[in-house]
């Protein structure tokens, strides 16, 4: 107990180099916390753009045509029939299921042509899973049956298009076959999903049935619900359902996706540079730790002088050094607090911070970002904290209790 | 005797079309014009030397090329200094492409074939195309019309349902007496007109007539077009087996 005492009247006693020692780890584990939130914040708004701009929480389609969706096939479809029977089953937390047809085009303006996605939607149904109000720049939604198109503000710009505008989009039907779709552009809109902003051309989907020679067939149903964590546990429990009347049909959650691996994939090497800011942490703390030794050669000196047993010196400063990481952990916990705080409330909007579209970095998100509360990335970086001190402790205590104690005391 | 219609990339084949003398008094149906027309086509073993010159608005780039074309096989390499090194390699159904610079092997499947082959108004489906056009399109003889002062038949072929091809309706024009087609109007589904395709220039060569000479237009852009010119080619010549393989391409 005497040592424990001591140990924490060491720190008080040089109060100091204490504080300076705890504001270094803070400033670490501050560093770590904020990297963690924004990297959350990050993650959470792609997955939100693809879910309310493309994906949906449950993507039905035949299983099929999940293996070659990245071709955007004419074969493996669904039937129409198939949307009334999601509709009505029951699905817990249902908000809405919109029918697509998703199919490759190439768009023309009469001199140039670009690659496009063309989607073939039911308005009525498409607004109950992913809402454009608010985002039409020009116009307004098409209804079925015209010959009318919605597109990306972006992409209209890059072919220098307008609202009013008609546009050609060639395509191949079911077999192989060019045909041509001509619609008028009823509405431009500028989402927060870049892909929708510059890749995607919607249209009714009966014009689109109609032009891929398809039938009354379709690519998906994207079906939105009240909370995306919901999708894990309705989704196999919808597809047993849709399994009984055909076989084929699968239901996918978002997080499935393979857009969704991508993200994955990029946090993954954003998570390393973590990683990394927590490497560099440690080394600071432990050069700390290694320097508040070293000088205080002279005291260990004194306490061998005086009779302390080396496990009793290491002991202190065990107990000394772990003081200053608490310390230190807690201060940038503090810090973290926050600046998460700041962070998750104000945001911050890089795309005009630093006059670069996020989407050119692979970020697949537009406008402000926001950061995330991650308790335990709070948790983790505390432990960190007291953990490096700690064990950064032992080696020098040992080094410097083993010296002789007429040695140390000289070594002023 | 099997009248394969064959269309390499760079069009040799496609506009090697050889000229049968006999004079065609009776009157022939659509499906008979269109195998002869075919039968011309059929090329065994050749070595052509070609340019194109692709123009886009005042933008004109040419592209010089030797083909070496066997059965169903054909090879392409370019030789422009630009694209000097650049092939393509047709086997069967599968297209290879190849870039000197990335080192790079491509095949060229799916979507890409319906674009412009080398930035040319020639679609790699264009020139991929090698089945019977007989088996895809049913022909019927629309009447005859001078064109450029030569007598044609003018065909009409729409798709057989069902079978997988690019057109789905081919207007031709076909010189009455040499059997070479003079123009083909390509169209979609939708009625649109896709692209044109004209020949220019039909030379007498080893006893057969050639087009040397021809342009295609896609209709879907404006001021666009590609010039297509043979410069010199031989028939039947001694293609080493090794020609048509991928690691020929490298």
């Amino acid at each position: 107990m005497f040592l424990t005492k001591l140990a924490l009247r060491n720190l008080a006693r040089h109060r100091n180099r204490t504080l300076i020692t705890s504001m270094i780890i803070a400033i670490a584990i501050f560093a770590y916390i904020l990297m963690d939130s924004l990297i959350g914040g990050m993650t959470d708004m792609s997955y939100a753009t693809l879910i309310d701009y493309e994906v949906g929480h449950l993507q039905v389609v035949n299983s099929q045509y999940w293996e070659e969706q990245e071709k955007l096939p004419l074969k493996d479809l669904l039937p129409m029939k198939a949307a009334a029977q999601v509709a009505l089953a029951n699905t817990i937390g249902y908000k809405g299921g919109s029918p697509e047809l998703e199919f490759v085009a190439r768009l023309n303006n009469g001199i140039n042509e670009l690659p496009v996605i063309g989607k073939g939607i039911v308005p009525s149904d498409f607004s109950r899973v992913i809402s454009f109000d608010g985002y039409f720049v020009e116009g307004e939604m098409f209804a079925l049956g015209e010959h009318r198109a919605v597109m990306g503000k972006r992409l209209a710009d890059l072919l220098g298009l307008e609202k009013g505008d008609y546009i050609t989009l060639l395509v191949k039907d079911k077999n192989e076959t060019f045909n041509t779709i001509e619609a008028e552009i009823a509405g431009l809109v500028h989402t927060i999903n870049p892909n929708v902003n510059n890749n995607i051309v919607y249209l009714p989907l009966d014009l689109a049935q109609q032009a891929l020679d398809v039938g009354d067939e379709i690519s998906r149903i994207v079906i939105r619900l009240e909370d995306k964590d919901l999708a894990g546990r309705v989704g196999p429990e919808l597809e047993r359902g849709l399994k009984k009347l055909d076989g084929s049909i699968s239901v996918y959650p978002w997080y499935e996706l393979e857009a969704v691996s991508v993200a994955d994939a990029k946090n993954a090497g954003i998570k390393l540079m973590l990683a990394i800011i927590l490497l560099i942490a440690a080394i600071a703390i432990i050069n700390n730790v290694i320097l508040a030794a070293l000088e205080r050669m002279h005291e260990i000196g004194m306490m061998k002088a005086m009779g302390l047993e080396m496990k009793e010196i290491i002991y202190v400063f065990v107990i000394e050094s772990t003081g200053i990481g608490i310390l230190g952990g807690a201060l940038g916990m503090l810090l973290g607090a926050i600046g998460v705080g700041l962070f998750a409330n104000i945001g911050v909007d890089f795309t005009s911070m630093m006059s670069v579209d996020m989407a050119d970095w692979g970020i697949p998100v537009l406008g402000r970002i926001y950061g995330s509360w991650n308790f335990g990335t709070f948790v983790q970086g505390f432990l960190f904290a007291t953990i490096v001190s700690l064990l950064a402790s032992i080696w020098p205590a040992l080094w410097a209790a083993r010296k002789d104690p007429i040695v140390a005391l000289n070594q002023l | 005797m099997a009248t394969v219609k064959k269309r390499f990339m760079i069009l040799s084949c496609l506009i090697l079309i050889s000229l049968m003398a006999s004079p065609m008094a009776s009157a022939m149906t659509a499906e008979e014009i269109i195998q002869k027309r075919d039968s011309n086509e059929y090329v065994k073993t050749a070595i052509a030397q070609s340019k194109m010159v692709i123009v886009s608005g005042n933008r004109e780039m040419t592209k010089t090329m030797t083909t070496y074309v066997e059965d169903n096989n054909g090879l392409t390499i370019f030789t422009n200094p630009r694209d000097r090194g650049t092939k393509f390699l047709k086997r069967g159904d599968d297209l290879w492409m190849f870039f000197p610079d990335a080192e790079d092997l491509i095949k060229i499947s799916g979507h890409m074939l319906s674009q412009g082959m080398m930035g040319s108004d020639f679609s790699y489906q264009d020139v991929m195309e090698s089945d019977k056009l007989t088996d895809l399109y049913t022909f019927e003889l629309l009447g005859e019309e001078e064109l450029d002062g030569r007598p044609c038949y003018i065909l009409e072929g729409v798709a057989v349902e069902g079978k997988q091809v690019s057109y789905y309706r081919r207007k031709s024009w076909v010189d009455k007496e040499r059997f070479v087609g003079l123009k083909e109007e390509l169209y979609a589904r939708s009625g649109r007109l896709l692209k044109v395709m004209s020949t220019k220039k039909v030379e007498l060569l080893e006893e057969r007539w050639y087009p040397v000479e021809a342009v295609m237009e896609d209709k879907l852009r404006k001021n666009t077009r590609t010039e297509f010119y043979v410069e010199a080619i031989e028939f039947n010549p001694e293609i080493p087996a090794a020609t048509f393989t991928l690691e020929n391409l490298r």
